[in-house]
């Protein structure tokens, strides 16, 4: 093969990608187009001012990353809510089984995905944080 | 036995059996959601439905039907499982779809049936149900909408524990489980009716949202109570025990428990355990470690026979030995007891003198074998309630007869044709003596009992006691009691029973022979459904005493311990678990004796009264942390393991005892497994059992008796100075000992100490339900809520002796009957 074939096909690509958009994202400053369907930070649905969750316990028993943490009581009006309900993320795989398995909609998952911390201890998301805020 | 087909299997069955019974041991699984093993067959639900061949194909169902020879049976034919999946829809018409927040899911039969059978949509629209939801009982929560009427609820109420407190009520598509006149649950809440519900219908309220099924670990064990022995399955979860789990197939009760056992296992993962040791320092107590406090304890035991002990029944075998082995070897002391001293003695010395052996010649499954039952005071069903509930299927389902002698009525003297005879308080050896004689003059004893040894000296002793001259002193008929002898002498197979414990000092000695006389009489011993069976209190009472752990020769008893402690004779007390404080006898002599101590070491689950006043404390494991034996009243000894870790700053018993010894300069086998290897070897028919062959179920340890006749001593009967009033102890149905305290569930239903008093004496002092009134002895003076119930004679009153926070041994001084005057 003529040695200069090479080198020319090599400099097609290199010329056509000067004028092509960039493919890189220049983060923070620039802000990616998360899917809809994307499954990232998990939120907890709120229904007359209050968490839909009724503690079934159904998130962590499919949960295979075994990262969520509910505790049960009862309310005023001898229902069921969470008193505790935490997620580890650092444990959490993403994987969405928690927002497939609960009966009542009261998980969902945001398209939030900048979780980046400090402290081991702020992975931890209680149940304040992770309800849906107005 | 007969031949049957099922599911074209060969198998055989029970001529007994029913088709679900035959299914269910031949491995054939029926679905059903109305049937229990213990309860008589219903056939509510209609799921059991099966086709059998010779009924010309038609669907019966299995849970009533009974098998026949050459029965073909198909149980999941095409169209069965149509009819079941019809059944299932039905039911779903109205069952709320709430399993999200239904703590019966996981566990649900209706549930698991759905599943099972798909059914994922219903053909039917409906109404759901809209009844009141009682969430007021602290116990038992009722949600009737979930209700399949399979009426499993209402009939272990009445079949079982013969209270009947739930039943249908109302009519057709209108009817549901409920009380009378729809009013709260107001019963004894043993908690039978939440295990049979095969839906949420009934939950038991202080697991409520605890956790989910799933999510427990279930650890088998032995109830930590009463002497009874019951089987128990601890729900775990993250290291907690949470709640108790039903299991029909479990020990000779079925799974069936008492309030305590279902509801009082809190205290084990309670917040107010011990956790670390105590040392009195400056004249308080102070968190210590292990060395300090063992140290200080091991150089205290130096003292010999100024060290004195006190053990709770509810150690286990192992550890008992190892005190024992401890106190004798190491300490090189004679002087230690249990159980007040006592509340052993009927098996240590009555049984002991009159069948050769301290233990009872009867097992608790004698009770299902016996034509007729005698039961001295109806407080056999209040100690040992599972015990009760046996009396209740003898006498309900097969027609035992059920003779009572009491100080006062009870549940058991509410049992179809039972037959109580009221006495006056403290009088049953008297009547007792007089049915021997009664026996003995009517010719009505056995040819063989002539040549039983004691047997002149008895007639002599006897010839006090006619039915007459006794029966003027007790205040029953002569008549009753000849009656009640020809009625012993004549039923074929006869058990006596009754409950011993620290509230019932009377039950000593004296009564255990005057039981086991009847019994030697008549020839009744020895034979099945025959003999005399003493319940004893705690869950580990009779091991107390198969291991030895009783006044010595030449040592003190319990109540000389504590005198002795007073005189400065004994300067060191070991307490391993008693709570003297409360359940002794005397309070100002126990008091006295603890001030004057020197030195008291209490080993203890909580900072009870009496560890309080220690200068020691070591915290210690409950049974559920720890593994071991425990013998039952019926000396049915039983294996159990650890349900939890324990936490790594407290110690067992065991451990704490091993420390103590290798301290001292002995030598321990390391696990309770060894030493157990041991005591099998030396105790009286333990020999064979180790915790291996144990793992599987509990072993009777047989009795071996070799029959005397001794003449018991019967005490002066009882006369009340008028304006008094005669104050019998006893056990509270919802308590044993002072363990319960600290288990939430019984403190829910009865938490306070009460005087319960008759309807004649409550108009007569003027005093109403719930009143507070004074009751004075001679020895001191309290304040009680007062009960009014009809079952109390007018004369006597009654108190139990549980509580530390109104110990009733404020006016109790260790006397069968006690005089007090009760004033508002």
């Amino acid at each position: 093969m003529n040695p200069i074939t090479p080198i020319i096909n090599g400099m097609k690509i290199t010329l056509k990608h000067m004028f092509m958009k960039p493919v890189t994202l220049q983060y923070p400053t620039e802000r990616p187009k998360v899917a809809i369907r994307f499954r990232g930070l998990h939120a907890l649905n709120v229904s007359h001012d209050k968490a839909k969750c009724v503690a079934c316990y159904l998130c962590p028993t499919v949960c295979p990353a075994k990262c969520i943490t509910v505790e049960a009581a009862e309310d005023a009006n001898h229902d069921k809510y969470a008193t505790v309900y935490e997620i580890d993320m650092l444990r959490c795989i993403f994987c969405g089984y928690c927002v497939e398995a609960c009966p009542v909609d009261a998980v969902k998952m945001t398209e939030e995905f900048e979780l980046a911390n400090y402290n081991r201890k702020d992975f931890i998301y209680s149940k304040e944080r992770l309800l849906v805020k107005k | 036995m007969v031949n049957l087909t099922i599911d074209d299997k060969q198998v055989t069955a029970p001529k007994s059996a029913t088709i679900y019974e035959a299914a269910t041991l031949n491995g054939v699984k029926i679905p059903i959601l109305c049937h229990d093993k213990k309860l008589l067959p219903f056939g509510a639900c209609r799921m059991c439905l099966v086709e059998v061949e010779q009924m010309k194909g038609r669907q019966i169902p299995a849970c009533t039907t009974p098998v026949t020879e050459g029965m073909i049976i198909r149980t999941s034919t095409p169209d069965i499982v149509k009819a079941r999946k019809m059944v299932l829809e039905l039911l779903l018409l109205n069952h709320p779809l709430d399993c999200p927040v239904c703590d019966k899911s996981g566990d649900c039969d209706l549930q698991n049936l759905t599943y099972e059978y798909q059914v994922n949509s219903n053909r039917f629209t409906d109404a759901k149900f809209n009844h009141e939801i009682d969430y007021n009982n602290p116990l038992i929560e009722r949600d009737m909408n979930r209700c399949v009427l399979c009426g499993k609820c209402a009939r272990i109420c009445d079949e079982i524990v013969s209270f009947g407190a739930l039943t249908f009520i109302d009519r057709g598509i209108e009817t549901k489980i409920g009380c009378e006149f729809e009013e709260g649950l107001n019963c004894e809440f043993c908690g039978s009716c939440i295990s049979v519900c095969p839906v949420g219908s009934l939950l038991a309220r202080p697991f409520k949202h605890k956790a989910r099924f799933w999510a427990l670990t279930k650890h088998k064990s032995v109830c930590g109570y009463c002497g009874t022995g019951c089987n128990l399955t601890l729900g775990v979860k993250d290291n907690k025990v949470l709640t108790t789990i039903y299991d029909e197939n479990q020990g000779f009760h079925k799974g069936q428990l008492c309030v305590r056992g279902r509801f009082g296992y809190q205290f084990i993962s309670s917040e107010k355990r011990l956790t670390t040791p105590l040392v009195r320092k400056n004249g308080r107590l102070v968190e210590s470690t292990w060395d300090e406090a063992l140290e200080l304890v091991a150089g205290r035991l130096k003292g010999g026979s100024n060290v004195a002990a006190l053990a709770t029944p509810r150690l286990t075998n192992e550890e008992l030995a190892l005190f024992k082995k401890l106190l004798v070897e190491n300490v090189g002391t004679k002087n230690f007891d249990h159980a007040a001293g006592y509340a052993h003695a009927a098996l240590t010395e009555g049984f002991a003198r009159s069948f050769g052996a301290a233990a009872s010649s009867a097992s608790i499954l004698d009770i299902q074998k016996s034509d007729l039952l005698l039961v001295i005071k109806t407080d056999s069903y209040e100690t040992h309630p599972v015990v009760g509930f046996e009396i209740n299927m003898a006498v309900k389902n097969r027609g035992a007869k059920l003779s009572i002698l009491s100080d006062k009525r009870g549940k058991l003297s509410k049992l179809p044709q039972a037959q109580t005879l009221l006495h006056r308080p403290g009088s049953e050896v008297a009547i007792l003596n007089a049915i021997a004689r009664v026996l003995i003059v009517d010719k009505l004893a056995s040819a063989t009992a002539v040549t039983i040894a004691g047997y002149a000296e008895l007639v002599k002793a006897l010839s006090g006691f006619t039915a007459e001259t006794v029966a003027t002193q007790v205040g029953i008929s002569a008549a009753d009691i000849k009656k009640l002898a020809s009625d012993y002498a004549a039923a074929e197979k006869a058990l006596i029973i009754f409950p011993a414990g620290q509230a019932y000092s009377g039950h000593n000695a004296d009564l255990a022979t005057a039981a086991a006389n009847l019994a030697l009489l008549t020839g009744k011993y020895d034979k099945e459904g025959c003999g005399v069976l003493c319940l004893s209190e705690k869950n580990n009472s009779q091991g107390a005493v198969d291991m030895g752990f009783i006044p010595q020769e030449g040592g003190l008893n319990a109540l000389q311990i504590l005198d002795a402690c007073a005189d400065g004779s004994v300067k060191t007390l070991f307490i391993a678990g008693e709570n003297p404080l409360t359940s002794y006898p005397s309070l100002a002599k126990v008091k006295a004796a603890f001030e004057a101590l020197e030195f008291l070491v209490v080993s203890e689950l909580f900072l009870t009264e009496t560890a309080a006043k220690a200068d020691v404390v070591l915290p210690v494991c409950s049974f559920a942390e720890k593994d071991g034996t425990f013998t039952s009243t019926d000396r049915r000894v039983q294996y159990f393991k650890s349900a939890i870790r324990k936490s790594v700053h407290i110690k067992t018993d065991y451990e704490i005892f091993s420390n103590l010894v290798t301290r001292l300069g002995g030598a321990v086998p390391p696990t309770p497994a060894l030493l157990f290897n041991e005591i099998a070897a030396k105790t009286p028919g333990y020999q064979g059992m180790s915790h291996v062959s144990l793992r599987k179920e509990g072993a009777f340890a047989p009795v071996a008796t070799k029959p005397e006749f001794v003449a018991p001593q019967a005490a002066a009967p009882f006369t009340a100075e008028t304006g008094k009033l005669a104050l019998v102890t006893g056990s509270a149905l919802y308590h044993n000992g002072t363990l319960s305290e600290h288990g939430e569930g019984p403190m829910h239903v009865c938490p306070e100490n009460y005087v319960e008093l008759s309807r004649a004496d409550a108009s007569l002092y003027k005093i109403a339900e719930g009143d507070l009134v004074t009751v004075a002895s001679a020895t001191g003076s309290m304040q009680l809520k007062a009960r009014v119930t009809p079952r109390m004679p007018a004369g006597v009153v009654f108190s139990p002796y549980h509580f530390s926070e109104a110990p009733i041994n404020t006016i109790w001084s260790g006397s069968p009957v006690t005089a007090v005057t009760v004033s508002k």
